[in-house]
Formats: C-alpha cells, sequence, structure tokens
C-alpha cells in the first residue's frame, strides 16, 4: 500500500441557516435550520515514500479540510483514508508518532516560553533520545539558524523566526510525512528562499514525503514535481508537474524595444509562422506570443531583428501561475493533460 | 519496571506541561496575589455567610455549625485540586471553538491529559490552602473518635469526592464539542448546580435531592462523604431509606463512574470535532 | 452622535443572541444559586428567632431573595470580561480611536442588554412564584419607589463592573479583580445575607459602602421596611452613588489612558 492513500474521501459541514441583523439572530432561535456544505468531494488520493506533491486550489477549495483528514484531525463523512499504514482518525496517537505538521497561520508552539523549552517538551512527547535530539537540532541550527531563535519567547517571535521554529518542531522526531499549510505565507523572500532550500534537502536527504498546500506558485515549483488541483471539494488535476506546463504553458511572450515602431508587422510574422503580435502601449513597443515547442526564441529574435531596429528584448517564462488562473476561471481543462 | 514506566511517564509529562503553565503564570506576580486574594475572599465570604446564620440557630436539619462547614470546604477543596491540576478543562469550549485542539490531535499523547494540563489555576492553591484550614479547624471542633480506620476512610473518601468533581468537570465540559461557543456555558452551569451541595441537601426537596444524588452526583463532593465520616444516621428519599455509612462508601465508585463518564464523553464529543478556521 | 450609541447597544443585543446559549446557560447558573437560597432560608425561617431578627416572615423573604436575583441578573452579561479581554489583547487601541466616548459607549451596550436581562428575570421570577406560591405584593407607593429604585441599579451596577473592569489597564490577569469583586458585591450588597443580619460594625460599614442600594435599599422598598422620607433618603443615595460612581470612573479613565500598555502578541 503507498504511503498516503485515500478512497472516496469526502468531508460534509454542516452550519446553521440565519438571516443577517438582530431578526435573523432572534428567527433562528425559534427556526433552527442547517445547511450542509460539501467541503471534500469524493478525493481518491495516493501518494509513495518520498514523493513532493504540491495541493492547490482556490480559498475555500477544501485544502486545509483534507489536510486534516490526512493527519487524523477531522472524521471523514464517508470514505477511507490510511496513511502510514493506519486509519488517522482511529489510530490518532500511531498517526502522529510520524507526521510532522506546520500550519502557516497558526503556531504550534508554546506560547509563554522559549523556542528551546517548546522543543524540549516535544522532545519528551515524542520520546527523542538526548543524542538524536541534541543531532538533530545541530543540523537544524545550519540549515534553519535556528541558534538565533532558541532563546526567544514564542508570543515574541516575528513571523519569518516562527515559521523556522516551527518548522523545527514539525521535524524534531523525523517524522516520515510532513504537512505544510501555505508554509510561506507573508514571508519575505529571503525567508522564503531558506524555508524552501531547507525542505528539499530534508526530501533529498532523509526521504520525507512533503504533503504543500500553498497559494505561492513559486513553492510549488521550486519543490514539488506533482501537482493535484482541487477546486470546490473535488480533484481536477492529479499529475506530474512538468507535464503540465508543457501541455498548458506553452506560450512563451518576447517583448521588444524597437527604435522606430515596425514599418511592415506582417513580414515579421511571415517569418516566423504561428506567431501573434500584439502592439506594446508605446508605438515603438512589441509583443510576440509563441508556442514554444513549435518555434524557437532565436527565430523571433531573428525574425523580427531583420525587419526593425531593436534597443532591448526581454522574455517571459510560461509559468504554472498562468496556468492555475486558467483553471480557476474555468477556461482550462485539464483532462486532456491526464490521458 | 516497564510497567512502572507506561504509568510513570505520562505522569512526567503531564507535570511538565503544567510546570509550562506556571512558569507562565508566575510571569505576572501581581496577578498571582490578586488571584490568590480572590479565592480567599471567596472563601471567606462564604465562611461569613455561614457564621452569620448559624449565630442565631443552633443546627440546620441537624446539622450544626461545624459540620456545615466541612461540607461547605469540601467543595472548595475538591474546586482547589481541579484548578490547580486540572484547570485546563475548563479551556476547553475555547479550544474547540478557535480550533486550537487541532495541534494536540497532532502529537502522541492522549489528548484528554493535554487539554486538563493546558492551563494552571493559581487560585486553586487559595482555595486548597483556606478549604483545607477551615476543614482542619472544624474537624478539631468536632467530637470525632479517630481510630485509624476512621482515617483511612476518610482520606479516601477524600479522594474520591475529589475524583468525582474532577470527572463532572471533564463531562460536562465536554459539552463544547456539542454547543458552539467559545464559553463553557453549560459546564459552568452545572457547577453552579454544585453549589447547592455546599449545604446538607436534606434541606432540598426530594427532585433536588435527586437530581444532585443521581444525576449529577454532587453530592458524592461533599455531603455523602461527610456524613459517612460522621455517621449521622440515615438518608431517606422517596421512600427510600439507606444508612449513610453506605452511601458514603458508595462514594468510591461514583467517583470511577464520573471520570469513567468523562472520558467517554470527550472521545464522543472528538468525533464531532470539526476544527475551525480554513 | 446619540444614533451611535443606540447602534452600541443594539450591537451588543444582537452579539448577545449569537451567544444566545452561553447567556442563558449563565442565566440557569443563577438559577441554581437562587434554588438553593430558597430551600436554605425556607428550612432556616422555620426557626423563630430568625424571623424575630429579621422582621420578615416567609413570603417576604422569597420577595427579597427575588428581588436579589433580578438586580444580580442585571448588567451581568455585559462586562467587565469582554472589556477586560479587549484591554488584554489590545483591540481597545481600536475602541479609542472610534469618535466615541468609550464609557458612553460601554454604558450604552450595558443598556442595550439589561432590557433583556431584566426580561429573562421577570420571566424566571415569574417560574419560581409559580412554583413556590405567591409573595406578598408591594403598596402602590412601595411599587412605585422600587420601580425608580430598580432602574437606579442599572447605572449603579454599571459603574462598579466598567471600573473592575478599567482595573485591567493596571493587571493583566483580569479574573482575580473580577471574583474579588463578585464576592465583596455579594456579601456587601445583602444578596447572600440581609444587611440586618449583620453584626453592628459590619453594617456600618456596608452602609457606608455603594453596595447595598444594588440589592438591600430596592429590597427595603419593595417590602416596606423603609417608606415616605426614609425611602426617598436611601433613593437618593442610590443616585448620589450611581451619579458618583459615573464621575470616579471617568477620572481613572483619564488615569488609565495614559497609562496604557498594550499586552498580548
Amino acid at each position: 500500500m503507498a504511503l498516503i492513500e485515500t478512497r472516496g474521501m469526502t468531508k460534509v459541514f454542516r452550519t446553521p441557516l440565519k438571516g443577517p441583523g438582530l431578526a435573523g439572530s432572534v428567527k433562528h432561535l425559534f427556526t433552527r435550520r442547517f445547511t450542509d456544505r460539501v467541503a471534500v468531494a469524493d478525493v481518491d488520493l495516493t501518494i509513495e515514500a518520498g514523493e513532493a506533491v504540491a495541493y492547490v486550489g482556490p480559498n475555500g477549495a477544501g485544502k486545509s479540510t483534507t489536510i486534516k483528514m490526512l493527519t487524523g484531525i477531522l472524521v471523514p463523512t464517508s470514505g477511507e483514508v490510511h496513511a502510514n499504514g493506519v486509519v488517522p482518525h482511529k489510530q490518532r496517537i500511531q498517526n502522529a508518532r510520524n507526521i510532522g505538521v506546520v500550519f502557516g497561520q497558526r503556531t504550534q508552539l508554546w506560547w509563554d516560553i522559549p523556542v528551546r523549552e517548546s522543543l524540549a517538551l516535544l522532545k519528551e512527547i515524542h520520546r527523542i533520545p538526548q543524542d538524536r535530539y541534541e543531532a538533530t537540532l545541530q543540523s537544524f541550527n545550519e540549515l534553519l539558524e535556528l541558534e538565533e531563535l532558541l532563546p526567544v519567547i514564542g508570543r515574541r517571535l516575528s513571523l519569518g523566526q516562527r515559521m523556522r521554529a516551527d518548522l523545527a518542531a514539525a521535524l524534531l522526531h523525523d517524522p516520515k510525512i510532513l504537512y505544510l499549510d501555505e508554509p510561506t505565507i507573508g514571508l519575505d523572500i529571503s525567508v522564503k528562499d531558506r524555508v524552501r532550500a531547507f525542505i528539499k534537502k530534508l526530501i533529498a536527504e532523509r526521504g520525507t514525503t512533503v504533503m504543500l498546500t500553498t497559494h505561492d506558485l513559486g513553492d510549488i515549483e521550486d519543490i514539488c514535481r506533482r501537482i493535484v488541483i482541487i477546486d470546490e471539494g473535488r480533484i481536477i488535476y492529479d499529475g506530474d508537474l512538468q507535464a503540465v506546463k508543457d501541455t498548458f504553458a506553452r506560450e512563451r511572450s518576447m517583448h521588444f524595444q524597437l527604435q522606430h515602431p515596425p514599418a511592415d508587422p506582417a513580414a515579421i510574422a511571415a517569418r516566423v509562422p504561428g506567431v501573434k503580435l500584439v502592439a506594446g502601449e508605446k508605438p515603438v513597443q512589441l509583443g510576440v506570443h509563441f508556442d514554444r515547442f513549435e518555434v524557437s526564441a532565436a527565430d523571433v529574435v531573428a525574425a523580427v531583428m531583420t525587419e526593425a531596429d531593436v534597443i532591448d528584448f526581454h522574455i517571459d517564462e510560461p509559468a504554472i501561475e498562468d496556468v492555475i488562473r486558467k483553471v480557476y476561471a474555468g477556461q482550462l481543462d485539464l483532462s486532456a493533460a491526464e490521458a | 519496571m516497564a510497567a512502572a514506566s507506561r504509568i510513570g511517564r505520562p505522569i512526567v509529562l503531564y507535570m511538565r506541561c503544567l510546570a509550562v503553565q506556571i512558569k507562565a503564570v508566575l510571569e505576572y506576580q501581581a496577578d498571582f496575589w490578586i488571584l490568590m486574594m480572590a479565592s480567599v475572599l471567596m472563601n471567606l465570604v462564604g465562611f461569613v455567610f455561614l457564621w452569620t446564620i448559624f449565630t442565631k440557630i443552633p443546627d440546620v436539619n441537624g446539622w450544626t455549625f461545624w459540620q456545615v462547614v466541612v461540607i461547605y470546604s469540601l467543595v472548595f477543596v475538591a474546586e482547589g485540586v481541579g484548578s490547580l491540576f486540572f484547570e485546563g478543562t475548563w479551556n476547553l469550549a475555547f479550544l474547540v471553538n478557535r480550533g486550537e485542539l487541532d495541534f494536540m490531535l497532532l502529537r502522541p499523547v492522549s489528548p484528554i491529559s493535554q487539554v486538563m494540563s493546558c492551563a494552571i489555576g493559581i487560585n486553586g492553591l487559595g482555595n486548597l490552602l483556606l478549604g483545607g484550614t477551615l476543614i482542619g479547624l472544624s474537624l478539631s471542633h468536632l467530637q470525632i473518635h479517630w481510630t485509624l480506620g476512621r482515617v483511612a476512610l476518610a482520606l479516601l473518601l477524600l479522594a474520591s469526592a475529589i475524583a468525582t468533581k474532577i470527572g463532572l468537570n471533564l463531562a460536562t465540559n465536554a459539552s463544547a464539542f456539542w454547543v458552539q461557543t467559545p464559553f463553557s456555558g453549560f459546564a459552568f452551569s452545572m457547577h453552579q448546580l454544585g453549589d447547592l451541595a455546599r449545604y446538607p441537601i436534606t434541606i432540598y426537596a426530594s427532585a433536588v435531592q435527586a437530581l444532585i444524588t443521581v444525576a449529577v452526583p454532587f453530592a458524592f463532593v461533599s455531603f455523602f462523604p461527610a456524613a459517612a465520616v460522621f455517621s449521622k444516621g440515615s438518608w431517606r428519599l422517596a421512600g427510600v431509606e439507606l444508612p449513610l455509612r453506605w452511601l458514603g462508601l458508595a462514594t468510591p465508585l461514583v467517583a470511577i463512574y464520573c471520570c469513567w463518564m468523562g472520558v467517554f464523553l470527550f472521545r464522543r464529543g472528538l468525533r464531532r470535532y470539526e476544527s475551525a478556521g480554513n | 452622535m446619540r444614533r451611535a450609541y443606540v447602534m452600541h447597544a443594539k450591537l451588543a443585543l444582537q452579539q448577545m443572541f449569537a451567544y444566545r446559549a452561553g447567556f442563558f446557560l449563565g442565566l440557569l447558573g443563577n438559577f441554581f444559586f437562587l434554588l438553593s437560597m430558597f430551600y436554605l432560608w425556607h428550612v432556616l425561617l422555620k426557626n423563630p428567632r430568625f424571623t424575630h431578627a429579621l422582621g420578615w416572615d416567609w413570603s417576604q423573604m422569597k420577595a427579597y431573595l427575588l428581588i436579589g436575583f433580578v438586580t444580580g441578573a442585571l448588567v451581568s452579561t455585559f462586562t467587565d470580561y469582554t472589556m477586560a479581554n479587549r484591554i488584554r489583547t489590545g483591540d481597545v487601541a481600536l475602541d479609542l480611536v472610534r469618535p466615541v466616548d468609550y464609557q458612553k459607549a460601554r454604558f450604552s451596550e450595558a443598556i442595550g442588554i439589561a432590557l433583556f436581562e431584566l426580561c429573562t428575570a421577570i420571566l424566571v421570577c415569574a417560574i419560581v412564584v409559580a412554583v413556590f406560591g405567591g409573595m406578598q405584593p408591594p403598596t402602590l407607593q412601595a411599587g412605585l419607589l422600587f420601580t425608580v429604585s430598580l432602574l437606579l441599579v442599572v447605572p449603579l451596577k454599571f459603574g462598579i463592573i466598567y471600573m473592575s473592569g478599567l482595573l485591567c489597564f493596571w493587571t493583566t490577569n483580569y479574573l482575580g479583580v473580577s471574583w474579588s469583586r463578585q464576592a465583596i458585591v455579594n456579601i456587601m450588597s445583602g444578596a447572600l445575607v440581609p444587611i440586618v443580619l449583620f453584626p453592628v460594625w459590619l453594617q456600618g460599614l456596608a452602609n457606608v459602602l455603594p453596595f447595598q442600594a444594588v440589592v438591600w435599599t430596592p429590597a427595603r422598598i419593595y417590602l416596606g421596611t423603609i417608606h415616605g422620607t426614609e425611602a426617598a433618603m436611601w433613593l437618593a443615595i442610590q443616585a448620589a452613588w450611581g451619579a458618583g460612581l459615573w464621575i470616579l470612573a471617568r477620572l481613572m479613565w483619564k488615569v488609565a489612558v495614559r497609562k496604557l500598555v498594550i499586552q498580548g502578541g
């Protein structure tokens, strides 16, 4: 069996139906009505050991709910969940020994004591032998610069510091699976880089399985090989990240800054078939959109330079961001990529 | 050895979690003293209340002043232990409402012990000290013939009484899983119902006596244990008459039942937990 | 400007509905206390020495306890706790930036909720009367004066609770302060024991404190123990305390804002 496996996993939430304002509240006192919200519907997921999976979706798509069911916090309304060989919500304590979780928006450290003591308490909770504990802290010191955080009291940590400390706390016991729920939210770029590097190292050296939910697509491109996209509780794509880009993010664009406005744009287009020319903001600007598998950038540059005087140009790479945006907007059907 | 460590480890871990809370509390020295003063004040007000009443009458339903003080103080002592060692139970509603229970569920430790040890109520110290003092004072005024057996019985009953209160706290606070507020309203109301047991329950109508003896056995936190030690005859309810000695001895059983109820309801509630937030 | 305060009252009421379960359960708790007092005093009043010392019989004692309950319910949900929490977390900074007077805003909230508290408290009283039997109704004059007294309890209790809430600017953990306040008010207002049963020196102390105006004064007026000019005098004292606490609170506020320390993360 795979490390993580779910079949038909579903979660339905029940919330009270209430009108707005005072009148609504009074009414609800008497007519107690509820509405069912399907947060996660029929999710089949298989994750092997050592994989790095990105779990992506718009807000409210069901990402956090999925993670909570995988970690045993929530009980699925229906369907099966297996992780680490157990059913998480049934054998919670056993499951907890093998997972580490980082919630970007909340910390698992204790508020009123220094980080050092939070980690010491976790050491006791996970029954980590002293020598292994010290070795782990040492490696964290190098990778996350943990040392400077140790004496700081939990509630006094800045966001970036908190994230590093939370990572240390989540990985102290060397779990097989690491769940990251929006880990880089609100972090500045230098901390983000450090966090990403740390996670990549983890995957490479310890074979930790990583499941990452995030809105930051930079995280995905840097860390993950596989992407699962969820929308309105259903998985709409599950596959290789590169394959998605190759299939759907084929368009590259180059932007030229010319000496004079192009005399004959049609001639440029004739030289490199299949490109699309777009006028820039100013008459001296020219954009060229092309399929990067059909036409090479060099050909485009050559074509433009032949027909016009080029001062400068730059290339926009295809980003997973564009694909995701289109998927969210419903403009893209990803089932073609899976075929 | 392994068995000892199986029981010992969780206790050590529990104490360590409590220790974390103590550090947090001691950060605010002024608050520490204010809380202590508050609990002493509350104890004192109750004592003054009883004293004012008993200046006019010799006894209530056959219960003399010092005997009533014992009953009254037993409630404080049980509360004191609860606040000092199990205060976290009262935070359950808050934890559930804010979804903060999540992290406790992600650790390989029983969530119940994590919840109970997540807070410490220093007022418990005040309750324990003053309540204990008042009980000691009362016992010195009462002419009880102390044999070894009687002392053992008293200690057993004291422990059971306290355990009953703890179990009831857990059971009533488990309501947090069913009610959608961050306050432990239901549990607190039940706690106040328990205040009825501060006085000899024989003053109440049968229905009320039955309520706090059978449904929510607060009477076993104070009245019955005390009555058993004082050996005060028998107790009559709905035509049934039972010697108080026997009822007092039922306290340990009631304690086990209440603790079991607490754990059971907590586990049931956990299944309904829906974890707030994104 | 007045509309802003009415909005405060409305919002507070709405919040209460959101937490209606909590409110009703809190009410239930107070009801249990009432219950225990009923049974206890019923037994106590069988003893003639009590009735002699009190000057009341059981029917009057019932009224006394119910008055204690109603006045206890008034301004009990608005709190000090909400205030204290906002001060502790620093949210109070948002309140300070709003162009409304902090004290008046809190008072508006308290009044809004007090209406609800009064209605539910009276409902509970009706149930209790149905179960335990009736009480002697007051004379017309006593009834009118009592209504005035009851209304005066609202600003009075607000003053006490508001000021103790302001103490949160000085301490970080509010619980101890709140409990101390409750204990002191409980005993010195006469809610636990009618003040006439106190030893003489304690009675003297109670009479110079504002707390007796919460239960003792309205109760005596209702039961006719004091009437005519004596009642008017105690009413005036009650009103004076209400106004005095209001002013004292404003002074305390000035000091508190100067000392503002924002706690929490």
